[in-house]
């Protein structure tokens, strides 16, 4: 986990989310939207949590991209007037998010070090799981987790999934049958 | 990249008939497509032993289609990744799952208890199968939502 390398890409998440809030053309926004999803996914995998940079990198950069081009294509698309428009900041604007990120800044020194072993995170059931997994015959401690310790959460998670291709089906109005 | 050209064949993919893109665009995605398709496979079964699982494998095996729709044209993939199918197969995955956490009900254990089935490594083998019905009601339902927003209404 080296620390420049850390810093780059808080820089590039930075830069990309600035320019999503920036840019007025909506096609220009969700290229900077992928890029901020692909920054994110190389910061997982820098941070050693390779599921959620895999998730990231396919769920954030991918498809989320392709929805949003097909709803842009679908809705006003762009038009010659916004791209052309220059993007203003409203002063007041700019008070409230400097405001907001100064509050969430000044919480930071109170989270604990990356990977600290002594993290509350770490010290209730995290040991248990990690005991526990091996004699499971599973290497892998994210689905162990995922599947047996918290089978029920993944599949409330999965029938979330599946409500929202119901829910599309319904806005359209369509049906299927059989 | 192609997301210019992207946009251009989802915008006439709805309804009338389109020149086909360009062979810079269709050649690659032909041969990625395959690929992608077997490193979401991978992804989704492996998930016991490697980083992975049935989530990411499914949304990677759609993103893979989803490429293939760009290069290709929406109502070209639709016609042969139709609404039913992809309702049916969203539906079965669940259904799969409930069946799987159910199971250790009839061998006296509770609901998602897989280790009360009385079979050697039943844990890994319920766990592969959760992940394959995970996977699939993703990639379908991921599937759909792309090709309900991108179609047009004669669809």
């Amino acid at each position: 986990m080296t620390p420049t390398l850390v810093s780059l890409l808080l820089v590039l998440l930075l830069a990309a989310g600035v320019a999503v809030a920036l840019f007025r053309d909506p096609l220009a926004a969700v290229v900077a939207f992928g890029i901020y999803s692909l920054a994110l996914a190389m910061l997982w995998s820098v941070f050693r949590a390779p599921d959620v940079a895999l998730t990231e990198a396919a769920v954030g950069a991918g498809v989320t991209t392709a929805l949003f081009l097909v709803v842009i294509a679908r809705t006003s698309g762009r038009s010659a007037e916004t791209v052309r428009s220059r993007s203003t900041v409203r002063g007041r604007s700019l008070l409230v998010v400097g405001a907001f990120v100064a509050l969430a800044a000044w919480t930071v020194p109170a989270l604990p070090a990356v990977g600290d072993p002594s993290a509350p995170a770490f010290q209730r059931v995290a040991p248990a799981y990690l005991a526990r997994t091996p004699d499971l015959g599973v290497a892998n401690v994210v689905t162990a987790v995922l599947v047996f310790f918290r089978g029920f959460d993944t599949f409330g998670e999965v029938v979330v999934v599946f409500v929202a291709g119901v829910a599309v089906l319904a806005v359209f109005r369509r049906e299927v049958s059989a | 990249m192609s997301d210019q050209r992207g946009t251009d064949g989802v915008r006439s993919g709805s309804g009338d008939t389109r020149p086909p893109d360009s062979p810079v665009i269709t050649e690659p995605v032909r041969l990625l497509v395959p690929l992608v398709l077997t490193f979401g496979l991978y992804t989704a079964f492996h998930g016991t032993s490697s980083v992975g699982g049935g989530f990411q494998g499914g949304v990677v095996v759609a993103a893979g289609l989803i490429l293939l729709a760009f290069a290709f044209g929406v109502t070209k993939t639709r016609d042969w990744l139709d609404r039913p199918a992809m309702v049916a197969l969203a539906t079965a995955g669940v259904i799969a799952i409930v069946a799987v956490a159910a199971g250790p009900l009839a061998f006296g254990g509770t609901f998602f208890d897989l280790s009360a089935y009385p079979f050697p490594k039943a844990v890994v083998y319920g766990i592969e199968l959760v992940e394959l019905g995970i996977a699939t009601t993703v990639a379908a339902t991921v599937l759909l939502l792309f090709l309900e927003l991108a179609g047009g209404d004669d669809a």
